[in-house]
């Protein structure tokens, strides 16, 4: 709620400077709160309900796990700001920051949600904001591309997420996450699959990475905070979620576990072939999440903490790593690992946040990376058999292949390539202190892993209740086999990435390319199946409708009770039934105009016969009126016109008498189908008129006394009606003052 | 229900339906006055079997007609008679702006449909 308020208070802000400052009171208040609830046990709710019928409701809950992710989501958004600040230097930059609240605001919905419709709305609220965001530079194509990519993959995922939702409310029995018990069976199944999809794409994971990389045409503090802490978690946080709900299924851990180690060994290679420091980031980010996915996936008590760990730990260490990578883009003008040189000297700052920043990611002591990374190393040792294997190689590849593409960055980014050191601008205070800040918090959260482990382990336990018994170790001692797996892992990846560092060739983006091409595919598809479907002839709308109408009447066929039927009320209802029917007939049959509209003239006499037979003499006086009226207006609006009505083809016509006849036959049966004789209250019907409306004729009393606010409705209509022939009719009777045809009328005229 | 008054609401469904999807304002206005009659006798069909006129006091309560989808029908011609009127003037209208009562294509839907037929030629 705050948040809306900042969006607001932002984008009416009469002076664009403090845009920032304002922007960051709301995610500050949120982050302070969350804060002091960290490590306590108490869990809030709020919930508004929408539709109760349908179990709509928007529902909050913030236990352990919402205040966790809350203070990253509100922490960071605030350090956010301050950089954005910095990393802007000056303009107008009011609707930047605003979309960026609504954002943060959304993401906190998402955490905080208790509704799986609550959830879905605020995933989709995250799709569209990042969406705006990618494309904040509007003019530059490849921005624009990457947005559209990005909206693209990640709205795909959401329609395959809402999917799976709305099989799992009706699996589980309710729309209320926290009161949903675990499901099993094919129905599970189905829903396990979609949902997982869905957080495949929202967190980038094979094949959905594509967009990730391509979101990197975001100005840096968008990619700092969505691409790397935030949204991209939101996956990691669905998985989570669900695990309660959908653990047992046999597929989930499976699928999520190879998608995920497939994502993190995939996205550690293309952090390893790519140049520019900031894909590299990117790509880093695309495995990380892999082995979150992993983690979360993987559902054991200790995997759970583990997950939990790693999404504090990253959010941390990859903010900084993009919020300084920034700062050199920002001050150098490039993030090409190739050309800049002597940043060392130029950027000490810089410097220092990449190295430590890049050690916590790269899992080294003492830095908070380190315990997430054992806990995850830990978490794959205690699987048994031939998958526990698999799982631990993985993991174990995956993170010699981060050290790698660390070490790599840090030091390709700031060796000396010989010849002149980069020029480098001055030094700005708000983009670089968030970045030393959250750097410094890596090494803060290593000493002070006891409290770290307080604030993660209730926030495991909301998913999976063993995970309690885990901490996060600054020191497993020398007899863990899981630390000296680490250590292998720093070393041989520290000489991978050091002989990685020296050479390097920017690879072909083939997979964004292939869905830019599928984009443009589904674009031209769209148009072309407009073109067929929407050609602009209402006749062949109409035609098309009747006959989808008709066919809705298939389901009646079977329920006509014979019973409830008898041939007429009258006999003379029949013949003159057979009447109409010919004149009605006759109208189709006549080509002038005045012939068919006396041939109308004779179905509305018809008509009030019938009504008469009924025993509906105000009907029949009615339709006997009105019937005059409209034949005289046929008469005086259309007797000018060409008498002929133009005929046309044979084809067309029989499919028009076919759809009619269909049309009309599917009618008489819907109509034969409900017949059921349950006539309305005549006894309280008669006294209520009598008594109250003070009249003996029930239909007039109904209209004018018991239904007399629909009549009241019926004459305005008539009003307006009337007012509408009166306006067409006086508009200047020549030729009108109606622009004369276009050539573009005559040449699409057939 | 009476099987007869069913058979007449489909057939002037049929007519209706036949002249609505002219190409002739005039025809389908026609065709939805025919169709404005379907729609009212399927309401009183509805009521059930035919009766005494619905007025207290002339006959037993059991015997009279049911007043109430009369009173629905009621409304129906009357709203169906304005409807009508206002699509015969807008039928004046477009043949005093074009000469006759057709009823044109669509010329943006047009436009895309002969793009796309362009494209699909140059592929």
């Amino acid at each position: 709620m705050a948040h809306l308020v900042g969006v607001v208070a932002v984008l009416s802000l009469p002076n664009p400077r403090p845009a920032f400052a304002v922007a960051l009171a709301a995610p500050l208040a949120s982050a302070v709160w969350a804060a002091s609830r960290l490590g306590g046990g108490e869990t809030d709710t709020a919930r508004l309900d929408w539709v109760e019928g349908l179990d709509l409701a928007v529902s909050f809950r913030v236990g352990p796990l919402g205040a966790l992710l809350a203070v990253l989501v509100s922490g960071i958004g605030v350090l956010i700001f301050v950089y954005g600040h910095g990393y802007f230097g000056g303009g107008d930059r009011r609707g930047f920051a605003a979309t960026l609240l609504a954002f943060s605001g959304s993401m906190l919905g998402l955490v905080w949600a208790d509704d799986v419709w609550t959830l879905f709305l605020f995933w989709e609220a995250t799709s569209v904001t990042s969406f705006l965001l990618v494309g904040t530079k509007s003019t530059d194509s490849a921005a624009v591309t990457a947005a559209r990519r990005a909206l693209l993959v990640t709205v795909a995922g959401g329609l395959v997420l809402l999917a799976g939702l709305l099989v799992l409310v009706d699996v589980a029995g309710t729309a209320t996450l926290s009161e949903m018990g675990p499901v099993t069976g094919d129905q599970a199944t189905v829903a396990a699959v979609l949902i997982l999809v869905g957080a495949f794409t929202k967190s980038a994971q094979l094949p959905f990475h594509v967009w990730l990389p391509g979101a990197m045409a975001a100005p840096t503090p968008v990619s700092a905070y969505l691409h790397s802490a935030t949204m991209v978690k939101a996956g990691i946080v669905l998985i989570g979620l669900m695990h309660p709900v959908l653990g047992a299924v046999d597929i989930w851990s499976g699928l999520g576990v190879t998608v995920g180690l497939l994502t993190m060994f995939w996205g550690a290679i293309g952090a390893l072939r790519h140049a520019d420091a900031k894909l590299v980031l990117a790509w880093g980010t695309v495995s990380q999440l892999g082995l979150m996915t992993a983690m979360m996936s993987l559902g054991s008590g200790k995997a759970i903490f583990a997950a939990v760990s790693l999404v504090v730990a990253h959010a941390v260490f990859k903010a900084a790593l993009f919020m300084a990578v920034g700062e050199i883009d920002i001050r150098t003008g490039s993030r090409d690992l190739r050309s800049l040189s002597g940043l060392r000297t130029s950027m000490p700052v810089a410097f220092w946040v990449m190295v430590f920043a890049g050690l916590s990611m790269a899992g080294v002591p003492p830095l908070l990376g380190f315990p997430a990374k054992e806990a995850a190393i830990e978490a794959s040792l205690k699987e048994s058999g031939a998958s526990g294997d698999l799982i631990l190689a993985g993991v174990t590849i995956g993170s010699v292949l981060t050290v790698a593409y660390t070490t790599r960055l840090v030091l390709a980014l700031f060796s000396d390539k010989g010849g002149e050191p980069t020029e480098v601008a001055p030094f700005r205070w708000a983009a670089a202190a968030p970045s030393v800040l959250l750097s410094a918090l890596g090494v803060v959260g290593y000493v002070l892993a006891p409290s770290v482990t307080d604030w993660v382990v209730p926030a495991a336990a909301t998913l999976e209740t063993t995970s309690t018994g885990y901490a996060l170790l600054r020191w497993p001692g020398l007899d863990s086999t899981a630390f000296w797996i680490s250590m292998g892992i720093v070393a041989g990846g520290a000489i991978i990435g050091a002989a990685a560092a020296r050479h390097s060739s920017p690879p072909e983006p083939v997979g964004a390319n292939n869905v830019d091409r599928l984009v443009d595919r589904t674009l031209d598809l769209a148009k072309w199946t407009t073109g067929r479907v929407q050609h602009g002839s209402l006749p062949i709308y109409l035609v098309v409708m009747a006959l989808v109408a008709s066919l809705a009447v298939i389901p009646f066929l079977g329920s006509i009770d014979a019973g409830q039927l008898h041939a007429w009320d009258r006999p003379l209802q029949a013949g003159m039934g057979t009447a109409v029917v010919a004149a009605a007939i006759a109208v189709a049959a006549i080509r002038s105009r005045i012939g068919a509209a006396l041939a109308l003239g004779v179905v509305g006499l018809g008509v009030s016969a019938l009504f008469l037979i009924q025993g509906a003499p105000d009907l029949a006086l009615t339709q006997l009126l009105v019937e005059t009226v409209i034949v005289v207006g046929f008469v005086i609006g259309l007797g000018g016109l060409t008498t002929q009505f133009p005929a046309n083809g044979f084809v067309w016509r029989s499919v028009r008498i076919g759809t009619a006849v269909l049309a009309g036959t599917a009618v008489t049966v819907a109509l034969l189908a409900s017949a059921e004789d349950t006539p309305s209250n005549r006894e309280s019907l008669t006294a209520a008129a009598v008594d109250e409306g003070g009249g003996n004729n029930l239909v007039n009393v109904i209209l004018t006394d018991l239904r007399a606010l629909d009549t009241l409705g019926e004459v305005v209509v008539l009003v307006v009606a009337a007012m509408g022939v009166l306006a067409l009719s006086r508009a200047d009777t020549a030729r009108g003052g109606g622009a004369p045809l276009s050539d573009d009328v005559r040449k699409v005229r057939r | 229900m009476s099987v007869t008054l069913a058979l007449v609401v489909g057939g002037l469904t049929s007519v209706g339906v036949y002249l609505m999807t002219s190409r002739s304002l005039t025809r389908m206005l026609l065709g939805f006055a025919l169709l404005g009659h379907a729609a009212v006798l399927a309401l009183l069909a509805a009521g059930g079997e035919a009766g005494e006129r619905p007025i207290s006091g002339d006959a037993p309560v059991a015997e009279l007609s049911d007043p109430l989808p009369q009173a629905f029908a009621l409304t129906a011609i009357v709203i169906s008679f304005g409807l009508t009127l206002f699509l015969l003037a807008l039928a004046r209208r477009q043949a005093q702006l074009t000469g006759d009562d057709l009823v044109e294509d669509d010329l943006e839907d047009r436009r895309i449909a002969l793009e796309t037929e362009a494209e699909g030629h140059d592929a």
